[in-house]
């Protein structure tokens, strides 16, 4: 028995309406079950995603669940599910010198909101729903930023975020509104014919590029591209620690999947014109990232600096063949998940009670050397040094922009990663070098078991996957 | 077992021991040490017993005449099928000397670190990471996993230096790292476009040589390929980072770089840049044996003016790196060898320098030649082998200096240009400045008046004995039996000189 294609995402419906409901019952029991019933959840719509088989079957005429589609369904549930284990502890304990969150049902509901936004951003045809996907996947994260209530700078970034994000919106519109102008059609295979046709020189390619330029306008705010990357800093510092995660992970992956869908989708036929303008946003966003990031010493702020960067990188491979494209993306994703929620875990333990600054890190490798070297394999798997996980996802990012014949451009985006690698490291020199200040030595580090799990568990598989990256292969085979 | 796997059991040795070292207690150093002195032990007899069937297989060849590397004990499966990149490990004489190297360096670095207490467990976790990393270059015939172990190799410096290191250690480990891994970046790229410009798709080193790469693709890549691997054998103007770095880190850590990891750039040079593009090699070095006589020519004379040992031999180090690039660029046959020859040489002799001064300065807490004295009176044992590297460093007959430098100069004047030939006489002459600094230096430490403050000093305990003893043979070794190692080296040199001498003459 085969089973249908849309299971998971009918699925995933279910289940984000069920938390709401249990939102609305908001008693303690329901509260108490939310995250079990969440993370058990995920974890199970995720298994389902790997057994479901793409099939060309459309849905109200515009869903259907492609083999790129499935890979980042599987993508999302998998960076989802990590932010919810991630989660629970922030819930419960607090973390970053603050106190625990509260109404978990509902921020769960919230946060499948997103994750449904992400699906319908694989999963449609016609512009105007890949619109309303990407809409679905922002609005909420709205709330989510905000979630402390009374909190000043969480309401600080909320608002930057909003601003900044309906501006991006805007633009996104605007270029779709060319596009359709241009095509006379919402549908992705009727602007691909147009735009063809105007590569041949039928018709202006004058309109083209705006939309092009507003494109990238756009989904450059989600992906936090150069220059719209200005809001990240602010909030991943301002935003409760599990929502900068979602917001570096699963945010992050919605728009490359988006960038990927529309440029080897309607946009395929001009996509040797816009190799350049890709390139161009690449080595921006890298450079800037990257020297943003130097002087960080709040370490959410300076993940918000690193991931611009690290948007930079994975832009390069979206210049390469569709296949290898998307493959690259989608394994650095995966790995970027890994570590990123690997790191956010180390430090919410080290700064559970001090904030997270680069001054929690003193003296990790003394007071837990297993946190310091997992930190250190983080740090490492970021700035993409081998033998971890990042270094061969560095490797099919490069690879694809050098099948393009970007050689110097290589060349390029690796010496920026060496900038990069001076920040991490500066990371570890907190944990390893500077000695602790006096009387700080004795607190303890308090790490429940679900971490334990969730940290053991990433670490396998940041060095695994650095070692035989194709045990991620079940996902595409 | 076979061969084959015995080959990659050397590089996977450390990292077992690295992992027994996770279960081992925080406190517990004796066991740590124990632990890496059995394995790097293993390693070593494992490396000699290679070395013994790799003799007896080449014994009595013809010199190779063709132009691929004949690869012993090789094992190629295929790893990442996504970019069809293999586990193709071989050796050819080149590879498997230097893998002896490297198992006496690291088996002489554990008996060197013996006193390290403060985190012990992590440093010897590195230590075996880095040293894995280098055997992984050294047997590596696939382009990927070569970069992959390169990059390995460079990694876990930034912590050793940094966290074990003395003096300005943080600043030197940064400007260490960041320079070597600057240099990968260019290699990155370089690969990259080996793999994609070649269309054949792909790594294996012996099949991307024998491929055609057009002339200006040569011209552009060259460059790139010499500088991203020469900046590991501090090739001028990248230099600084050694003097810094050496000086830094802790014992065990300075022999290993100064004494195998710089070579891995003159090795990558050799084997990946000049091997797979020929033309622009041929087209190139007449241009870049203007930096490496720089190289050669400006290291004695900075080390003249030092006064910290390490400064000394960091410097020296340069220089000597400079002849192991001049022999690699007067592209003849005897210079080649002879380069292949100075890098074991050099890694033996200043792996012996670096551990003698870490046990000095245990001892006498300074590394300024100009506050010792008289130590050859409280220990002679130290002091001798210390002349002894240092006589083998300013290449007197006997030593492994003398067969590696001549044999370098003997090549360079095969060539026929006068460039080559200036450049050749400015080496020469650099010998002079080498006896001076060394011999001073040598004087300055062990001779005359002993300060009241050392009257206590005690000579080399059995630990570093042992350390300087195994070194000892092979500067010996090396220099009084040169003839097996000259054979050994014959039949890998050949196919990549046959390559070069192909590009000019097609």
């Amino acid at each position: 028995m085969t089973l249908p294609s849309i299971l998971p995402d009918v699925a995933l419906l279910a289940l984000a309406a069920l938390l709401l409901l249990a939102g609305l019952a908001g008693n303690e029991k329901s509260e108490r079950l939310a995250f079990p019933a969440a993370i058990g959840g995920t974890a199970l719509l995720f298994l389902l995603s790997l057994l479901v088989q793409p099939s060309p079957e459309k849905f109200l005429g515009c869903w259907s669940v492609t083999p790129a589609g499935l890979h980042f369904r599987q993508l999302f549930l998998f960076a989802t599910l990590l932010v919810e284990a991630f989660a629970r502890s922030y819930f419960r304990r607090g973390g970053d010198g603050k106190g625990p969150l509260e109404r978990g049902s509902e921020f769960l509901a919230t946060l499948h909101l997103v994750l449904l936004g992400a699906f319908a951003v694989v999963s449609v045809d016609n512009l105007l729903a890949l619109f309303v996907g990407l809409e679905l996947a922002t609005i909420p994260l709205y709330c989510l930023v905000a979630w402390r209530a009374g909190d000043r700078r969480g309401g600080e970034a909320a608002v930057k975020y909003v601003v900044m994000g309906a501006g991006a919106s805007c633009f996104d519109l605007f270029s779709f509104s060319y596009l359709y102008g241009l095509a006379g059609s919402l549908d992705f295979g009727a602007v691909a014919t147009r735009v063809a046709s105007i590569q041949d020189g039928s018709g202006s390619s004058g309109l083209l590029r705006v939309a092009v330029a507003a494109l990238f306008a756009g989904v450059g705010f989600k992906l936090t591209i150069f220059p719209f990357q200005m809001w990240a800093p602010d909030v991943y510092e301002g935003a409760p620690t599990p929502v900068t995660l979602l917001l570096s992970v699963v945010s992050k992956s919605a728009a490359v999947a988006f960038l990927l869908v529309l440029m080897h989708g309607p946009l395929a036929p001009a996509l040797a014109k816009t190799q350049e303008l890709v390139l161009l946003l690449s080595a921006l966003t890298m450079t800037v990232g990257n020297l943003g990031a130097i002087h960080q010493r709040h370490l959410r702020r300076f993940m918000a600096y690193s991931s611009v960067a690290q948007a930079g990188f994975i832009l390069a491979a979206l210049v390469g063949p569709a296949d290898r494209a998307t493959g690259a993306a989608l394994f650095y994703l995966f790995v970027y998940a890994a570590t990123n929620t690997l790191a956010f875990a180390v430090f919410a333990v080290a700064g559970e009670e001090r904030g997270e600054t680069f001054e929690c890190l003193r003296g990790l490798s003394r007071r837990s050397p297993a946190l310091a070297g997992i930190l250190a394999v983080c740090m490492f798997s970021l700035a993409g040094i081998p033998p971890v996980a990042g270094f061969v996802g560095k490797f099919f990012l490069f690879s694809s922009a050098a099948s393009a014949g970007h050689y110097l451009f290589v060349v390029f985006a690796a010496l920026n990663g060496t900038l990069s690698l001076y920040y991490y490291l500066h990371v570890l020199r907190e944990a390893y070098i500077v000695p602790e200040e006096e009387g700080k030595e004795n607190g303890a580090l308090r790490v429940d078991p679900l971490q334990k799990v969730l940290l053991g568990c990433l670490l396998l598989a940041v060095v695994l996957l650095g070692l035989l990256p194709q045990l991620s292969d079940f996902l595409s085979r | 077992m076979s061969s084959p796997l015995l080959l990659s059991a050397i590089w996977v040795v450390p990292l077992l021991a690295a992992f027994a070292t996770l279960f081992l207690k925080r406190d517990d150093h004796l066991a740590v040490k124990l632990v890496h002195a059995v394995c790097h032990g293993g390693n070593l007899l494992l490396a000699i017993s290679l070395l013994v069937s790799f003799l007896a297989e080449t014994e009595g060849a013809l010199p190779a005449s063709g132009t691929v590397t004949q690869l012993h004990f090789a094992m190629d499966r295929i790893w990442i099928p996504a970019l069809n990149i293999h586990y193709n490990v071989g050796v050819d004489g080149l590879s498997m000397l230097m893998i002896l190297l490297t198992a006496m360096i690291i088996f002489a670095g554990v008996f060197a670190s013996w006193g390290i207490r403060d985190r012990a467990r992590e440093f010897f976790i590195l230590l075996d990471l880095l040293v894995a990393g280098v055997y992984g270059t050294f047997m590596s015939f696939d382009l990927f996993a070569l970069f992959l172990f390169y990059e390995v190799a460079v990694l876990p410096m930034y912590l050793l230096i940094g966290v074990w290191g003395t003096g300005r250690k943080e600043y030197s480990a940064m400007k260490l790292t960041l320079m070597l891994v600057a240099g990968s970046a260019l290699l990155m790229g370089g690969i990259l476009a080996l793999y994609f410009g070649s269309h054949l798709q792909t790594f294996d080193l012996n099949v991307l040589s024998q491929y055609p790469f057009p002339r200006s693709f040569q011209r552009l890549f060259f460059p790139i390929l010499f500088f991203g691997f020469g900046v590991l054998s501090a090739i001028f103007p990248f230099h600084t980072w050694s003097p810094d770095g050496h000086a830094s880190a802790p014992t065990a850590v300075s022999m290993l770089h100064a004494g195998v990891l710089m070579k891995l750039g003159g090795y990558g040079i050799l084997r990946v840049a000049m091997y797979v593009l020929p033309e622009g090699a041929t087209e190139w070095f007449p241009w870049l044996i203007l930096p490496i006589a720089v190289n050669v020519a400006y290291g004695p004379f900075v080390a003249l003016r030092q006064r910290d040992l390490k400064y000394i031999t960091a410097y020296s180090s340069v220089s000597h790196l400079g002849l192991v690039l001049l022999g690699l660029a007067v592209c003849t046959f005897t210079g080649i060898k002879g380069s292949a020859m100075q890098m074991i040489s050099h890694g033996l002799l200043t792996g012996l320098f670096f551990a003698l001064i870490g046990m000095i300065y245990g001892r006498t807490h300074t590394r300024n030649v100009d506050e010792m004295g008289g130590l050859m009176k409280r220990m002679p044992f130290l002091g001798v082998s210390f002349v002894l590297a240092g006589f083998a460093g300013l290449g007197l007959p006997g030593l492994s200096g003398f067969v590696a430098e001549s044999t370098i100069f003997l090549g360079a004047f095969e060539n026929p240009s006068a460039v080559v030939r200036g450049c050749t006489v400015v080496a020469i002459l650099s010998i002079v400045t080498t006896a001076v600094y060394i011999l001073r230096a040598a004087n300055r430490m062990l001779h005359g008046p002993l300060p009241e403050r050392f009257g206590t000093l005690t000579d080399a305990v059995w630990n570093e004995r042992l350390a300087v003893i195994v070194l000892l043979i092979g500067l010996f070794g090396m220099g009084l039996f040169p003839g097996w190692i000259a054979d050994a080296l014959d039949g890998s040199v050949a196919p990549l000189f046959n390559n070069l001498v192909r590009a000019v003459v097609p």
